[in-house]
């Protein structure tokens, strides 16, 4: 029985400290590689954002984009953000003067969050893939893998989130803008009236680990890309 | 011929006890074997010309189960005074080691003890001590605690299954939390972030890995026991939770894999937890069994318990305390008040009161005085007693209770044999069936995932383990408690078979008389001398043992008349004496008798009447071939006997008495006790065909009897009851021994046999209702219309109960409270 219990208490010690590896994390390694999938299929539509101070990967329709810092030091207010059209939601119905502060900006709706105060660094120019990983690299926990449409995503807070296709080549919503509806409908918009956008009920894990299903506006969109597995 | 006990261990279920039967039962040589999983004993009859114990133990463990061994070799631990440094202790070591018999020896300073290991056939207790002293050192008093070596060994098997269990649950908590906490929306307490599924599914399947091993490395014999069993295709209960928790696993590190492999969804198919939580529910119900099982042969352990550890032999006039082991037949013995009778002989000196109530149940102590039998256990209240031992260890009446309840308690009752041919066919059929519904569920269009907790669920639902323990805890339960109220069933086939009884056939004398009877009347005929007939009759009769002949010789005894010289003697079984003295031909005995012999009984035709409506038994005497006169004998009805007899017929069963006496004194007899049907004049050897006439009318007979005579009857009826003031031969006879002379222990034994049987039949239900209503259940057929799958996890929470639910059952049996 003392040989037994070593050998389990030797393979726990081994597993444990596998587990604690940053090697294991398969989500994030995958997810460069996807992501790098993605980036590579948009092509000019991926950008070096000056203004924001970082990247921008705008929608094919060009109603939503995605912006990524280059160095959290430099950019003032999120690291990571949406940036979508307004007009489709004021025509469903939106009350402007209900949004919270500063989520319009012009003719734009912002929402996203700030990762860090980090100086970042790169071992050559920064790249739009380079700024990801450090994402991935520093603030791991704001990527996660959504199960039910086998996506990759970032959480830019409060249920908001850029995901793309871990495999572009089976999938039908190769990236995707997700909205939490709520600040909407709390400022009179019509979910079934927001040009662009899909408002539908989505299987998710929250914060805390458990499996929820909530409501969310979705702009997909199919790249006929390539796989990022190799 | 010879039969043989072994004890087995590593069985866990009907199962295993079919497969060793059948392992042993193939031997050549083997005639009978016979497997108790409660009891977890092996009955085994063989030819000792054609295979012996080893080939037999043999064939135990190449099916995969254990011999436990019972050492010849006794140990104890002697105190011993006046060592004073390692080279006396050294000294001592060497002294003993040198003796024979004595196979291991350790003495230690410290304590001042020595552990001596010896074959008490070999050498006894004594001369060790003797040893000791001769060397120089005083071997002191023995230590009081004596080793009981099958407590101890499931004691250590209750606290081993407890420890894995705690193994188990401390990881399978965890696990079960992390798997199930994102399934549970309304659990307040949340993953930790760096084991999210779905930010970190690697970590989280490793995490899981992490805490199912040491769940596995305590239910490792689930797997060494159940695929040893499987690959011998013969699968137990363990075959079912090996193959069902490694389904689970299996699965589970393909899944893993996938994770490493970018599937990063195959964290939502990691059952884990299902296979650990199978684990430890399983070992849960295991450890409960086991303290469960234990308490059903409390009973005997009582009984174990009452032997006292010491007696005071008398040698040379001096007191001498020695250990029960070395009390020899012979021995006198000195019993102080309040001791424990050590061993069964006779009363040499003293008068007492004992209580002997342990023994027989008989709360009411005895008085004992010179020439009575005292029994080993009883309890002596007030005087103190010398008497001679005449029977010691296994031969004392003690030694022998404790030998037929434990081989009541490790006999099957028929019924039993129904419960272990369906658990032997019970495991592949499991198989097949968690096989064909995994199939079928893959066919017809679910994941895969789907398919394994289907297979998973039916394999860990269906374990048998309760159909294995139904029968056997009933009857340790019942035939324990029949022995604590003085009823001692020998088998679980006179339990079973008692409750089936409908139709009671009593002797008379001695059943329900007390069997003492005294001589009432004498009435000789004209010219003959009351005084001169009973001493003729008395003198004939001094060497029988038949009750009426001893009461004329007592009736004699009492008159103070002089016992005559027997010239012949010729006694006639079922009719009387034939005797010469004093040159005068003499017979003795029933009407029969002397109607065989012509006797013209004419002149006491009127008197034998009136004595027999009297209830009274008249003998009658004739000397040289002429009636000379009558002497009566009247028995007293025992107190108990007419309400024995009218509860047994407010139960239902219809009550006779049988007796060779004259149908008069019968017919009064039977009269007063409240019975119909009489048998009278029914000679020894035609009881047994009396008994046959009734069964002959479809009836299930019981005999009740006492004396030599109503030993064929009581082997011919469906049971045969003895009164235990009856003879050895009757009591060997006999089914069921009642160890007091109460009637009422008659429907009390049915009474039990009745409700062991419904206790029975109700955990036949229900392990049979787990498993009949549980295997659709988990093979998906309320899934199929639209109903709940059931979770693997609740599958073993069932199957761990079932087993605990029939324990208990048989346990309230020990609520049993028998007729006053």
């Amino acid at each position: 029985m003392i040989k037994k219990l070593l050998l389990s208490a030797l393979s726990i010690t081994a597993i444990l400290s596998l587990t604690a590896c940053n090697k294991l994390d398969v989500v994030g390694d995958q997810s460069i590689k996807s992501f790098d999938a993605v980036v590579n299929i948009l092509g000019d539509q991926v950008t070096e954002d000056t203004e924001f101070g970082g990247w921008s990967l705008a929608s094919p329709d060009g109603g939503a984009r995605f912006l990524w810092s280059e160095d959290y030091s430099k950019t003032t207010s999120n690291d990571v953000q949406l940036v979508v059209k307004a007009q489709p939601f004021i025509d469903a119905g939106l009350d402007v003067t209900k949004l919270p502060e500063g989520v319009l900006v012009g003719e734009d709706l912002i929402l996203g969050t700030e990762l860090g105060k980090d100086a970042l660094t790169y071992s050559g120019d920064a790249t739009p893939l380079s700024s990801y990983e450090q994402i991935v690299k520093l603030y791991r926990d704001n990527i996660s893998y959504h199960a039910a449409l086998d996506h990759y995503g970032v959480k830019l807070s409060n249920g908001n989130m850029f995901e793309w296709a871990k495999d572009m080549t089976t999938n039908d919503k190769d990236i995707v803008f997700v909205l939490n509806p709520d600040i909407f409908i709390n400022a009179g918009v019509d979910t079934s009236k927001v040009e662009g956008w899909v408002f539908a009920q989505v299987e998710t894990m929250d914060d805390n680990g458990k499996k929820i299903t909530v409501d969310k506006f979705l702009k997909p969109f199919e790249l006929d890309g390539q796989s990022a597995e190799k | 011929m010879s039969k043989e006990t072994i004890r087995i261990s590593g069985m866990t279920c009907a199962a295993c006890a079919q497969r060793v039967q059948k392992a042993v039962g193939k031997i050549d040589g083997v005639i009978n074997a016979s497997v108790n999983f409660a009891t977890e004993k092996l009955s085994v009859e063989f030819d000792e010309a054609a295979v012996n114990i080893p080939v037999i133990k043999d064939a135990v463990e190449q099916a995969g189960y254990g011999v436990i061994e019972d050492s010849k070799f006794n140990q104890v631990t002697i105190p011993i005074g006046g060592m004073t440094c390692a080279a006396c202790s050294q000294r001592v070591e060497k002294a003993i080691e040198k003796l024979e018999g004595v196979s291991k020896v350790s003495v230690n300073l410290a304590t001042e003890k020595a552990t001596v290991e010896y074959d008490s056939q070999v050498i006894r207790l004594s001369a060790i001590k003797q040893c000791i002293e001769k060397t120089g050192y005083q071997a002191l008093e023995l230590d009081k605690n004596t080793v009981d070596e099958d407590k101890i060994r499931k004691e250590k098997e209750i606290k081993t299954l407890w420890t894995k269990f705690i193994v188990a649950s401390v990881f399978g908590l965890p696990l079960l939390y992390f798997a199930m906490v994102p399934m549970v929306s309304w659990w307040p307490f949340p993953i930790p972030k760096a084991l999210n599924p779905m930010v970190f599914p690697l970590r989280f399947a490793l995490l899981q890995i992490s805490l199912v091993i040491p769940i596995i490395v305590a239910g490792y014999k689930f797997y060494t026991i159940g695929f040893k069993a499987l690959i011998q295709r013969s699968p137990n209960m363990d075959s079912l939770v090996a193959i069902g928790t490694s389904a689970a696993i299996l699965y589970s590190i393909f899944n893993t894999y996938q994770i490493i492999s970018g599937n990063f969804g195959a964290v939502e198919g990691l059952y884990y937890e299902t296979a650990g939580v199978i684990i430890a529910l399983i070992l849960l119900g295991k450890s409960l069994e086991a303290v469960s099982k234990g308490k059903t042969s409390e009973a005997i352990k009582k009984l174990m318990g009452l032997a006292p550890k010491t007696a005071i032999v008398i040698e040379d006039g001096k007191e001498i305390e020695v250990p029960i082991d070395e009390v020899e037949i012979g021995n006198v013995i000195l019993v102080k008040p309040g001791d424990k009778i050590p061993v069964d002989g006779v009363v040499l000196e003293g008068t007492t009161s004992v209580d002997e109530a342990m023994l027989t149940g008989e709360s009411m102590p005895v008085d004992k005085k010179t020439g009575d039998k005292v029994f080993a256990a009883s309890i002596n209240k007030n005087g103190m007693i010398k008497f001679k031992a005449t029977k010691v260890g296994s031969d004392t009446a003690l030694a022998q209770i404790i030998k037929l309840v434990e081989d009541a308690q490790g006999s099957k009752a028929p019924i039993a044999q129904m419960a272990d041919i369906v658990s032997g066919y019970f495991v592949p059929i499991v198989c097949s069936i968690a096989l064909l519904a995994f199939l079928a569920w893959l066919i017809a269009g679910e994941p895969l995932a789907f398919a394994v907790t289907i297979f998973i669920s039916v394999l860990v639902i269906a374990c048998p383990c309760a159909l294995g323990l139904a029968t056997p805890t009933a009857i340790m339960v019942g035939t324990g408690k029949g022995a604590e109220n003085g009823i001692l069933i020998k088998g679980g086939e006179a339990l079973e078979t008692t409750h089936k009884i409908n139709t009671i056939v009593f002797d008379k004398t001695g059943t329900i008389t007390e069997g003492k009877p005294e001589v009432t009347d004498i009435v000789p005929v004209e010219g003959v001398q009351s005084r001169r007939l009973l001493q003729i009759a008395a003198s004939g009769e001094k060497g029988s043992e038949h009750p009426l002949g001893e009461a004329i010789v007592r009736g004699a005894e009492k008159e103070s008349l002089e016992i005559l010289k027997v010239e012949q003697f010729e006694a006639i079984p079922g009719h009387g004496i034939e005797v010469v003295i004093e040159g005068i031909k003499v017979l003795i005995g029933n009407k029969k008798l002397m109607d065989d012999r012509q006797i013209s009984l004419e002149s006491l035709r009127e008197t034998s009447d009136r004595l027999a409506g009297e209830g009274k038994t008249p003998m009658y005497i004739a000397m040289d071939g002429n009636i000379s006169g009558i002497i009566a004998v009247a028995d007293v009805v025992k107190e108990s006997s007419a309400k024995a007899i009218k509860k047994l017929q407010e139960m239902g069963i219809e009550v006779a008495m049988i007796t060779g006496d004259n149908r008069k004194t019968a017919e009064a007899i039977a009269k007063q006790v409240g019975i119909d049907r009489v048998l009278a004049e029914v000679l020894p050897q035609d009881k047994s065909n009396e008994v046959k006439k009734l069964q002959g009318e479809g009836k299930k007979v019981c005999m009740v009897g006492d004396g030599i005579n109503d030993a064929p009857a009581l082997v011919q009826a469906d049971i045969g009851i003895a009164i235990g003031s009856g003879t050895d031969v009757a009591m060997e006879s006999a089914d069921i021994v009642l160890m007091r002379s109460d009637l009422m222990d008659v429907p009390t034994a049915i009474k039990l046999s009745k409700s062991t049987i419904r206790n029975i039949k109700q955990n036949l239900f229900w392990a049979f209702g787990y498993n009949v209503a549980g295997i659709p259940i988990a093979a998906g057929i309320l899934h199929l219309f639209g109903g709940p799958l059931l979770n693997p996890i609740f599958a073993a929470a069932a199957m761990a109960f079932s087993s605990v639910s029939v324990v208990s059952n048989a346990l309230r049996l020990k609520r049993f409270k028998a007729y006053k």
